[in-house]
């Protein structure tokens, strides 16, 4: 059937309905018919019936075995095939057969009962008189030719019949099965059209109605959305073609940007590279240089003092008092000068990295004893007292006695020459905590003090707290910038503490045990360290480049139990290759390298757009820092880096940004360090930045609430960054505070006034007042987050 | 009095320093350098040693080492005089045999009291 086209099936589905129902049509008349023609019969056997009986009745009553009953004459007419009697016992009495038939008369049935069902044609009928019964009369009909042509006849017309409507339906379903399949088959055709050739402009055209109608409609319209989806699709496929040729283009320029770009930073690089060596060199060459005139200059020095005392000598032996004051004041004129020579020697030494340790076991007590003595006459020229403030249980310490002296008596000698009939104090405590044994050791005075702008540039080499100390005071201003240097070589540091007119506390620190073979990095375990700013699942991407194994090892170790990933490299090339394959979350990069060195790395780092935003910390000297920062490192550490600073700086570096944080742009240390603390102190979150580089890197990830902005910065500065906020039109609404200490030109200052909230004089101005510009900002913030 | 062999290259530093020593009553024997310095050692047999380091023909360093590897001199005191800041100086002076060390230029004072102290430790013979 399902190989039969829908029109064929349809036709036979027609035909078989109309043939079922006039067979059951023929059925019905054929058993009508006969049931008529039964009744005929039945009713003139009982005709017959009548009449015997009539005739029967009596004669039987005379008597009831005559046989004699003339059936034949009893009015039996030509329907009768048979007929017989049988008396009351069954003996047969009569018979009858129409000539030329052969009939044979059966037995009486023992069960009249049965009677009633009797053979058709054929009646069993009792005779009864009253109701005594006499016998039983049988009457069979006879089947005539007109009976049996009557089946015939009805057959052979049923046939004719049958064929005549069957051929009339098949053509009436020919003629009008059209109506119903055409659309179906048409569907048919046109759905096999579309799967074929996938072309979806075709309709099926149709009047049909009803639910084929509505199904070809529905077709039409799913046929309509298909188009215009095709269509669309096309379009968009056309479109990203297009756009994809752009992109290969745009790559092609990408990459051609690129090409230049790299021939461009590897210009620079060897620029660079040239200058680094060029500088490193010309610093060479100064330290030397110095290290030798200081050599030069000491040996007549050495013998103008030695001649100036063996003549001061024999002034007072021969008590020529007079000759032997002057003779004094050529003898600490001497004094000072070679005291200059000494510190200039120094922090050359320290420069070139030459400045060696000389670890001894001693005495702090006698130690510090020795200073006084030194000290005292010093303290006590300006009218000052000197008290001291030390245990005598505070051990012994292991560290470089000699420039712990020097240090000491620098920071003494400071402190006498800033006071005037005050106290000077020497107060030595040893902390021994649970991780860590260290001396404190500081230098109380009641002098005229520092305000804040003049404590952020103390301890820089060659600079003092005001240019008319010097004429004052005297001095190079070399002595402190030693003594921290000579700190931190010793795992120390000095800090201070300052009040305008009040008096200053300088602070030497160190572990009571100083290490004699310094590591670059230290791994004194009982450092604390800071832990990774993320959960242990996710820890953050370090790669280490470093030239030394064993600085590498001990950093991974550092940073793997910090909670860090560690990613080495063993120099500048590999360090680049793995920055770029493995792109992590911060990079440790050391600076000298054989081969392609750290500046080199940092600048192609900071060149490679996926890299650029990595923030890396540096590695380095202490001559390296503006290097480093001009380059966009985000920090740099010196060495030897201590291990809780190096967490802690990576901690920073990593963790989120705050909500409506203050981002603060200062390269000076001491100065950030001070701001830090005013931010701190008035409860803001705040993120420091080196200089404007870092500052991006920082913007890039989170909007600040503010910018308090130094000016004058290695790498990207102040006004540049400004430059770049003003292009960005989210960072253009951040308000900027300047905080500097650079003279501003009436120019500079009409730009900077425009642009923001205020100009903030370093040194000059209060916790308040910077305050009051941060305030606003930050709380407008707040505000807008709730 | 005590006699002291100072060993010293520099012609102004070894007039000074000799001049204010024999001020203070000291007996002064000079060498100017590291050869005579060993010789007038064994000859002399001075109660105390000042040793200038960098010396021509043998180096303070040298000369040390020779004075305390002979019996017959090594229980002199020997004082080295090193450069300023010289720590690595300093130390090879005290591996080297030195018993005590200070630094050029002389502080007269500080230097007196380390001959003093030293000749109490070691006191001379005669």
């Amino acid at each position: 059937m399902k190989s039969l086209s829908f029109r064929w099936q349809l036709i036979l589905f027609i035909l078989l309905t109309c043939g079922v129902t006039l067979s059951l049509a023929f059925a019905g008349f054929y058993l009508y018919d006969l049931r008529q023609f039964n009744n005929d019969v039945q009713s003139r056997l009982e005709n017959t019936q009548m009449l015997l009986l009539e005739n029967l009745v009596p004669r039987l009553e005379q008597n009831p075995n005559d046989t004699d009953l003339h059936l034949s004459q009893l009015g039996v007419d030509g329907q009768i095939a048979a007929a017989a009697v049988y008396s009351a016992e069954g003996k047969l009495l009569a018979r009858y057969v129409r000539v030329g038939m052969t009939e044979i008369i059966p037995p009486l049935p023992r069960v009249t009962r049965l009677l009633d069902v009797s053979q058709r044609g054929v009646l069993w009928t009792p005779i009864s008189s009253g109701a005594r019964p006499l016998g039983t009369l049988y009457l069979k009909a006879e089947q005539n030719e007109a009976d049996r042509d009557r089946v015939s006849n009805l057959l052979r017309g049923s046939a004719i019949v049958f064929l005549v409507s069957a051929l009339l339906a098949g053509a009436m379903a020919w003629r009008f099965q059209g109506r119903i399949t055409e659309p179906i088959t048409e569907l048919a055709r046109v759905s096999a059209t579309v799967q074929r050739e996938r072309d979806y402009n075709e309709r099926v055209q149709t009047t049909a109605s009803g639910e084929i109608g509505e199904l070809i409609d529905s077709f039409n319209a799913m046929l309509d959305t298909i188009q215009s989806n095709t269509s669309e699709l096309e379009r968009a496929r056309v479109a990203a073609e297009d756009a994809h040729e752009k992109i290969i283009q745009a790559h092609d320029q990408l990459e051609e940007a690129n090409r230049t770009l790299e021939a461009r930073v590897d210009d620079r690089t060897r620029l660079l590279a040239k200058a680094v060596k060029d500088a490193e060199e010309a610093s060479k060459a100064k330290s030397s240089f110095l290290a030798k005139m200081s050599h030069e200059l000491r040996t007549p020095l050495n013998a103008i003092i030695g001649y100036s005392e063996i003549m001061k000598e024999d002034a007072e032996d021969d008590g020529e008092a007079r000759r032997a004051e002057d003779l004094d004041k050529v003898l600490n004129a001497a004094r000072h000068l070679l005291g200059l020579i000494n510190d200039v020697l120094d922090i050359s030494k320290i420069e070139a990295g030459k400045m060696e340790l000389f670890v001894e076991t001693f005495d702090l007590t006698k130690l510090i004893n020795e200073v006084i003595a030194t000290a005292s006459p010093l303290v006590s020229k300006k009218g000052n007292t000197l008290a001291i403030d030390c245990p005598g249980d505070i051990g012994a310490m292991q560290a470089d006695a000699t420039k712990l002296r020097q240090m000491l008596l620098n920071l003494l000698s400071n402190a006498s020459k800033f006071t005037e009939k005050g106290t000077v104090t020497l107060k030595a405590v040893r902390h021994i905590e649970e991780d860590a044994d260290y001396m404190e050791l500081s230098v109380i005075d009641t002098g005229i003090g520092m305000t804040p702008e003049q404590l952020t540039r103390l301890f820089q080499a060659f600079s003092q707290a005001d240019a008319s100390t010097t004429s004052k005071y005297g001095g190079t201003g070399l002595g402190l910038a030693i003594s921290k240097q000579f700190a931190q070589m010793m795992q120390g540091d000095i800090t201070v503490t300052s009040t305008p007119g009040v008096g200053s506390t300088f602070t030497i620190r160190m572990p009571a045990k100083v290490l004699t073979k310094q590591p670059k990095v230290v791994n004194n375990t009982t450092n604390k360290l800071t832990r990774s700013p993320f959960p242990s699942a996710n820890r953050p991407k370090i790669l280490v480049i470093d030239d030394d194994k064993e600085i590498r090892t001990v950093i991974a170790e550092l940073l793997s139990m910090s909670g860090y990933d560690v990613v080495e490299a063993a120099s500048g090339q590999q360090g680049l290759e793995h920055a770029s394959r493995f792109v992590p979350d911060l990079v440790l990069l050391d600076v000298m390298m054989p081969g392609i060195d750290g500046w080199t790395v940092l600048s192609k780092l900071q060149d490679n757009p996926k890299l650029t935003d990595v923030p890396v910390i540096v590695l380095s000297g202490v001559g390296d820092v503006e290097m480093a920062m001009s380059l966009g490192a985000a920090s740099v550490l010196l060495k030897p880096v201590d291990a809780s600073r190096l967490t802690a700086e990576i901690a920073t570096q990593l963790s989120p940004l705050p909500k409506c944080y203050v981002l603060l742009v200062e390269d000076d240390a001491d100065s950030r360090t001070l701001i830090s603390r005013m931010l701190e102190r008035e409860g803001w979150q705040f993120r420091a930045a080196i200089n404007g580089n870092a500052a991006l890197r920082t913007l890039k990830k989170s909007t600040p609430a503010m910018i308090v902005l130094d000016l004058k910065m290695p790498g990207m500065n102040g006004l540049e960054l400004l430059e770049i906020l003003g292009k960005n039109p989210i960072w253009v609404k951040i308000p900027v505070v300047i905080v500097t200490s650079m003279d501003i030109t009436q120019e500079m200052r009409d730009v900077l006034t425009a642009r923001t909230l205020g100009i903030l004089r370093k040194g000059q101005f209060t916790r308040e007042q910077l305050a009051a510009h941060i305030r606003p900002a930050v709380q407008a913030c707040a505000l807008a987050e709730t | 009095m005590p006699k002291i062999l100072l060993v010293e290259d520099n012609e102004m530093n070894r007039d000074m320093l000799s001049r204010r020593l024999e001020k203070r009553g000291y007996t002064l024997v000079i060498a100017v350098d590291g050869g005579q310095g060993v010789a007038l050692a064994k000859s002399e047999l001075p109660d105390l040693i000042l040793m200038d380091m960098s010396l021509p023909v043998l180096d303070g360093w040298d000369a040390t080492r020779q004075v305390k590897a002979d019996d017959a001199i090594k229980g002199i005191p020997i004082i080295a005089l090193t450069a300023h800041a010289m720590e690595s100086d300093r130390q090879k002076a005290l591996e080297a045999g030195c018993d005590d060390f200070d630094t050029k230029p002389v502080e007269l004072p500080r230097l007196l009291t380390k001959i003093e102290e030293l000749l109490k430790k070691f006191p001379p013979k005669a």
